[in-house]
């Protein structure tokens, strides 16, 4: 980004356009509903390897851990689609009460959702939609800024950084699992009924759905771009090199490490939202670690250090994923696979795909300025 | 009061080791001061207290009259202290205009900076000090590519557009050849009287061409201060430090 603003910039805005059109022109290419319903979730994947991008790339910051975000936004937002579903209206109760809370009620307990089980009444609220949206956005926040106060404050970082959130995430999806009775254990939320705005129901194979998670990605995209280019995203670009030298220019480095954690922790939790209206579940395995993991992956191919480039990374290599695991040889295998571009890439190609791109670009723009000098 | 800086009975305590020990001075606006002594004089660790990199036992440090002691780095840095280290320390994946860019930005806070616009202020500071530092060839040049001297010339030049009115350098001229070091003091001189400088520094040349004051420490103490001259003559000085040879 810094070694040619000329060229290097406007194939970073050409890559940015083609990428939103072909997004957005793709329903125009299939009726295939299914196929775009999976394109709708890799564009989630996509804000997730965004979301590293972000505080791998920009800050320096290795979360292991940012599958607990995208879980809580999941589950979040799934509390009230449960609530929305037929079968939860058709426990006995005519106020929704979901079904599993049912099968694990004690004989005789009142079928209502303040107290068919303990805990069961902090579900109340989501009866609301609009709570379980903001709580989505809201609870990683939180989250994210209580953790992130304790890291950075501290100043803890790379390595232990990488641990703490591991050892996080996999701590609340062991508090998940066993808070069975409220949030359905191993099993998750499933049977979700569809989200509702705008007086539009969001059935996840209609071309309405399609649009609206790559439409919410697009700008999603946008905004993290303009964050990162302001004056505080350079502060915090360089807080990564050398935060000392940040601290004794005057900037509370902390407090820049914190607030892009939080950013980061709410994209995650926003696509876990959008994840929820395209797959129809939450279930406790996106706080598994090997998905945080995959999500560092996806980043490390694209390029951490370009946000679109970790986009194009998560959408490309769970495409790859998906054609591939339907050969049986391949399904067993692709976890090696997957293994093995990883190394190649740390290895060979430490800017992953967007920095061979950027190489690329510079080489074009020595070799232009080489024959016009040559020319003048 | 004129004093820039005061520095009331500073000390620090490791563990009954006191690096700096009861130490006292104080440098009017606009000085350039000298700091030498043996290895371990406790001279760097001098500068780490002011800067607030360590934090003192006891004793105090005030800026224009302003207690600075229990400030964190950053609030020390914004009240007007600027440090250079003695291995470079700049931001190596920006380009040098990057780098000199955040050291202007006269906004402490995340929210106030999450805008593009970068004030006539901030760009006649930048150009100012590109000139200065004769790094006009290299801005869009990763700063991590420069070379040794060229690094130690951007992270001085962004003291600058900082607004540092106190600039703290540790051994600027470490590593640097002979050119290079002569641009150093070139440098440094025409910051004299702009800003109040303080410096560690061990090449004898390199102290002659610049110093007014001079400040010997010796194991975390003031040995003795004055100019040029009356150290030389020292005795205690010259026992301490310089062996029977006198300064060379």
């Amino acid at each position: 980004m810094v070694e040619n603003r000329s060229l290097g910039q406007k194939l970073d805005w050409a890559v940015y356009i083609t990428f939103f059109v072909v997004v957005l022109c793709l329903p125009l290419l299939t009726d295939d509903v299914f196929w775009l319903n999976r394109i709708s979730k890799f564009l989630v994947f996509g804000l997730l390897g965004l979301a590293i991008a972000l505080s791998w790339g920009y800050a320096g910051v290795l979360n292991l851990g940012q599958g607990l975000f995208f879980g809580l936004g999941a589950y979040m937002f799934a509390m009230s689609l449960k609530l929305k579903s037929t079968t939860s209206l058709q426990q006995g109760s005519d106020k929704p009460v979901p079904d599993f809370m049912v099968w694990n009620a004690e004989p005789g307990s009142p079928t209502e959702l303040c107290c068919i089980v303990p805990g069961s009444w902090l579900w109340l609220p989501f009866q609301s939609q609009t709570f379980g949206m903001i709580m989505a956005i809201v609870l990683p926040i939180v989250v994210a800024f209580v953790v992130g106060s304790a890291i950075f404050r501290l100043r803890v970082s790379g390595v232990y950084v990488a641990i703490i959130t591991l050892a996080l995430v996999l701590l609340v999806r062991l508090l998940i699992i066993d808070a069975q009775p409220i949030t359905n254990g191993f099993n998750g939320l499933t049977d979700l009924g569809w989200l509702e705005l705008f007086g539009i129901e969001f059935d996840p194979y209609m071309y309405e759905t399609y649009y609206l998670v790559a439409v919410s990605c697009c700008l999603i995209m946008l905004a993290a771009r303009w964050l990162v280019s302001t004056r505080a995203g350079l502060i915090l670009q360089s807080t990564r090199d050398d935060a000392n030298r940040s601290r004794y220019l005057g900037y509370d480095v902390a407090a820049y490490q914190i607030f892009f954690f939080v950013v980061s922790a709410a994209i995650a939790g926003f696509a876990g939202m959008l994840y929820v209206v395209a797959a129809e579940f939450a279930s406790p395995t996106f706080l598994d670690i090997s998905f945080s993991i995959s999500m560092v992956v996806w980043a490390a191919v694209g390029g951490r250090s370009s946000l679109i480039g970790a986009v194009i990374g998560a959408v490309l290599i769970n495409s790859i994923e998906a054609s591939v695991s339907e050969t049986e040889i391949f399904k067993e295998a692709w976890k090696l696979i997957i293994g093995v571009i990883f190394i190649f890439v740390v290895l060979l190609l430490p800017r992953g795909i967007a920095g061979v791109a950027r190489d690329f670009a510079r080489w074009l723009e020595d070799k232009h300025l080489l024959s016009t000098s040559k020319r003048g | 009061m004129s004093y820039a800086l005061t520095v009331d009975g500073l000390t620090v305590d490791f563990n009954g080791f006191k690096a700096v020990d009861n130490f006292t001075t104080t440098i009017d606006t606009g000085e350039l001061r000298v700091i030498l002594g043996p290895n371990g004089a406790g001279k760097t660790t001098l500068m780490d207290l002011i800067s607030g990199k360590t934090t003192s036992t006891s004793g105090e440090v005030k800026l224009f009259g302003r207690e600075i002691t229990r400030l964190n780095e950053h609030q020390i840095a914004r009240a007007g202290i600027g440090r250079k280290f003695q291995i470079p320390s700049i931001f190596r994946d920006l380009s040098v205009m990057q780098n000199l860019e955040v050291s202007a930005s006269g906004e402490p806070s995340v929210f106030k900076n999450l805008k593009y616009s970068i004030t006539q202020e901030e760009k006649q500071k930048i150009e100012e000090v590109i000139e200065l530092t004769d790094l006009s060839d290299v801005l869009k040049s990763s700063a991590g590519d420069l070379s040794h001297g060229q690094m130690q010339w951007l992270e001085l030049g962004m003291l600058i557009t900082q607004d540092a009115k106190v600039i703290l350098l540790d051994e600027p001229t470490a590593g640097m050849t002979k050119q290079e070091t002569m641009k150093t003091a070139d440098i440094i001189k025409k910051l004299k009287g702009k800003h109040t400088i303080l410096v560690v520094e061990h090449d004898m040349a390199f102290v002659r061409d610049i110093a007014e004051r001079i400040t010997v420490m010796h194991l975390g103490k003031l040995l003795a201060e004055g100019d040029i001259d009356t150290i030389e003559k020292d005795e205690a000085v010259r026992e301490a430090y310089l062996g029977s040879g006198g300064i060379h």
